[in-house]
């Protein structure tokens, strides 16, 4: 097979694949129906404060494994709803942020800083129309960069990269996240070890289960959904809710401001648009494809840069006071996070943010697709499979974003009323929701005694403003990084210095550790 | 950092069967030992990173006050709601076989209603409207209503469907 024929079979699957129902005797596929399902569920989820993009993957991905099963079959369908909720969050969480100045999603807390004053003044349709148009662009832009680069990038990897240097890139990923994210780089390192300890229970080659403290529980070590989730999750609901109950937040009803009716985005305002959304869009997608970057800080600098050059132009609002162009540089940033961070996710394996973190778990549970390097091996004699899927999924990301121009700005602008949810009667049925999801998966009781125990450390992070996300990232690719240096320490005859004798590896190592230094030059550790 | 050093000076040595590496005969090879004594190395230098060099003034803006007695009550309800969760369908049984000629176990019946549904309805119930009631300071109806209906809905999602799942506690009888 040639590229062109893999990408036809990629969109095939997505268009001829099962079907689910038929309009007018035209025959829609299954997997349609849930990118179309998943961008709507996201849009909601994301609309609703307190939820999010990364909630509704965790309790949707039981669900969908149980109803698609553990066929290859089912990989189209589950991943494709799983982006469709990962896109649909991001611009649903600019509804409440710019009618009632609460973010829907913590990377639309910029948008409340110009959205709510354009609200204010009544403009909250321009607002959200700004917020959508935006959106759309950065995610489209960082979806093309997503289908360029990806595969060219797995294609470097697997020519030049062998097992000591997989290893060491392996090493320089764990080490940018743990300096990157976070609070500090000692704390980055601290949860990047304690996620590789944790996935160091109950796995090595010997007889005896390694770490396992002589406990049968322990044996099988920790199933992946239970730190996930555990820490993501049930850490996050912990949190929001001590806050909640701290503040003693009642959810008051917010009182609807006297609006225009004439919301309308001209073509003017969209040509004004154009330059902060594309420097937001550039800015957003290189952040996304650095692993462990997510959209939040994407949205931040999208938003400063955005500032500083706005800063003396006269004739438009000050920053903070309702610029349109603040609302724009944010979600264009936060959007074009999105299609970026699946290069580090589909290229090398490794996963970028809290959304790819569930695609991966996808991806692991349901078989047939190792998101890595090898999936971009076109091969000619035989069909690459996993090719095919993710030719199948980039179709998904383009279909999302098609419904993103379409049909997404008027479903978002509809959903103001979600607002009203109350946090603290919601969080507690996330909680349980999310507990009996992973017992539904693994049934025994052990997996909620793990899952409240990951909680409680994803919680104790919070606490002490330490990212959960190093210490997920590490705990998916600890087994990996484990079993890529046994491996090249077999491979170069049981060099103990297998890193640092290839150069391409032992300048990773050397990368690993100057960012490591730098971070704490810059007195964040 | 003490937990670091546990795990490097304790934990691993004991708690593993191979060293850092192994040599069979001529071969050497990694041994199980190696990764979580790497890990809890990098744990051991953020610790020194975050404590010794640069503390952190500014990490407190997450904390609130009484966030760990707040944190410590959710967890309470949630194990209380899943224990209640664990025994209260057997606990059931055993009241119902009192009267009974013919006594029931538990195990074979948590398939068949309404026994399947008894430990996850009240356990499940409980642990929400605990939730709900440790973070509005006061037990309301409206919480109580709210875990029931979440339940309802659970089972409706996850149990009805499919006939290979199965909700709490009924995979461990």
């Amino acid at each position: 097979m040639d590229v062109w024929s893999y990408i036809w079979a990629g969109m095939l699957a997505v268009f001829a694949g099962p079907e689910a129902l038929a309009v007018f005797d035209i025959g829609i596929s299954i997997t349609l129906v849930m990118v179309i399902f998943g961008f709507l569920l996201g849009i909601v989820v994301g609309a609703i404060p307190g939820l999010g993009g990364p909630t509704a993957m965790a309790i949707a991905l039981p669900i969908l494994i149980s109803v698609f099963g553990f066929a290859p079959d089912a990989l189209l369908p589950v991943m494709g709803c799983l982006i469709g909720i990962m896109k649909g969050a991001t611009i649903g969480g600019a509804v409440p942020a710019i009618l009632f100045n609460t973010p829907g999603t913590p990377d639309s807390y910029m948008t409340t800083l110009d959205g709510y004053p354009m609200a204010q003044r009544g403009q909250a349709k321009k607002a959200l129309r700004i917020a959508h148009f935006s959106s759309a662009s950065g995610d489209t832009f960082s979806d093309v960069v997503l289908i360029v680069c990806a595969p060219f990038l797995a294609l470097l990897v697997e020519a030049h990269l062998d097992l000591p240097e997989k290893t060491a890139l392996l090493i320089l990923s764990l080490s940018f996240v743990a300096a990157a994210v976070g609070g500090s780089v000692g704390k980055g390192l601290i949860a990047t070890g304690l996620g590789l300890l944790a996935a160091s229970v109950g796995t090595g080659e010997d007889f005896y289960p390694r770490l396992s403290l002589g406990a049968a529980a322990l044996n099988r070590g920790f199933p992946i959904a239970t730190s996930v989730l555990g820490v993501l999750i049930v850490g996050g609901v912990f949190h929001q809710m001590t806050q909640i109950a701290a503040d003693r937040m009642r959810q008051s009803v917010p009182t609807p401001i006297p609006q225009e009716t004439n919301g309308r985005l001209t073509w003017a305002d969209r040509r004004a648009l154009m330059p902060v959304i594309a420097r937001s869009a550039v800015i957003g997608t290189v952040i996304g494809a650095l692993p462990g970057i997510g959209s939040t800080l994407a949205a931040s600098i999208g938003y400063t840069t955005a500032k500083a050059r706005y800063a003396m132009r006269k004739g438009i609002p000050e920053f903070g006071q309702g610029a349109p162009q603040g609302v724009a540089a944010t979600e264009a940033a936060n959007s074009s996070v999105s299609g970026a961070n699946m290069i580090p996710v589909l290229s090398l394996g490794i996963p970028g943010n809290t959304a790819a973190v569930f695609l991966i778990l996808a991806a692991e549970s349901i078989g047939g697709f190792a998101p890595g390097p090898s999936v971009f091996r076109f091969t000619t004699d035989s069909v690459n499979p996993e090719l095919v899927i993710a030719f199948g999924l980039f179709t998904c990301m383009f279909v999302a974003n098609l419904l993103n121009w379409t049909i997404g700005g008027i479903f978002m602008r509809s959903l103001g009323f979600l607002v009203r949810v109350p946090k603290q009667r919601l969080l507690p049925v996330v909680l349980v929701v999310t507990l009996t999801a992973v017992y539904v998966q693994d049934p025994r009781m052990e997996v909620i005694w793990f899952t409240l125990g990951f909680g409680v450390l994803g919680f104790g992070m919070r606490l002490v403003s330490m990212s959960p996300l190093p210490f997920v990232i590490a705990f998916i690719l600890g087994g990996r990084l484990e079993d890529s240096a046994r491996q090249a320490f077999a491979a170069t005859g049981g060099d103990p210095w297998f890193l640092l004798t290839h150069p391409l590896a032992a300048a990773f190592v050397a990368l690993s550790v100057l960012i490591v230094f730098i971070g704490v030059r810059s007195g964040r550790a | 950092m003490v937990f670091g050093l546990l795990c490097v000076a304790v934990w691993i040595p004991l708690d593993t069967d191979s060293g850092l590496v192994e040599q069979v005969r001529r071969r050497v090879s990694v041994g199980d030992a190696l990764a979580p004594m790497l890990a809890a190395c990098l744990v051991l230098l953020g610790g020194i990173l975050t404590a010794v060099f640069l503390p952190d003034t500014t990490d407190t803006h997450h904390a609130v006050p009484g966030a760990v007695s707040f944190g410590a009550k959710m967890l309470g309800v949630l194990v209380i709601g899943f224990l209640i969760a664990l025994y209260a369908g057997p606990i059931a049984v055993a009241v119902y076989n009192i009267a009974q000629a013919e006594p029931l176990e538990y195990r074979l019946v948590s398939a068949s209603l309404p026994w399947k549904y008894i430990g996850f309805g009240l356990g499940g119930t409980f642990a929400i409207a605990g939730c709900i009631a440790i973070a509005e300071g006061r037990l309301h109806w409206r919480a109580i209503l709210i875990g029931l209906v979440a339940v309802l809905g659970m089972v409706v999602v996850f149990d009805l469907p499919f006939d290979d799942l199965l909700l709490p506690p009924n995979g461990d009888y």
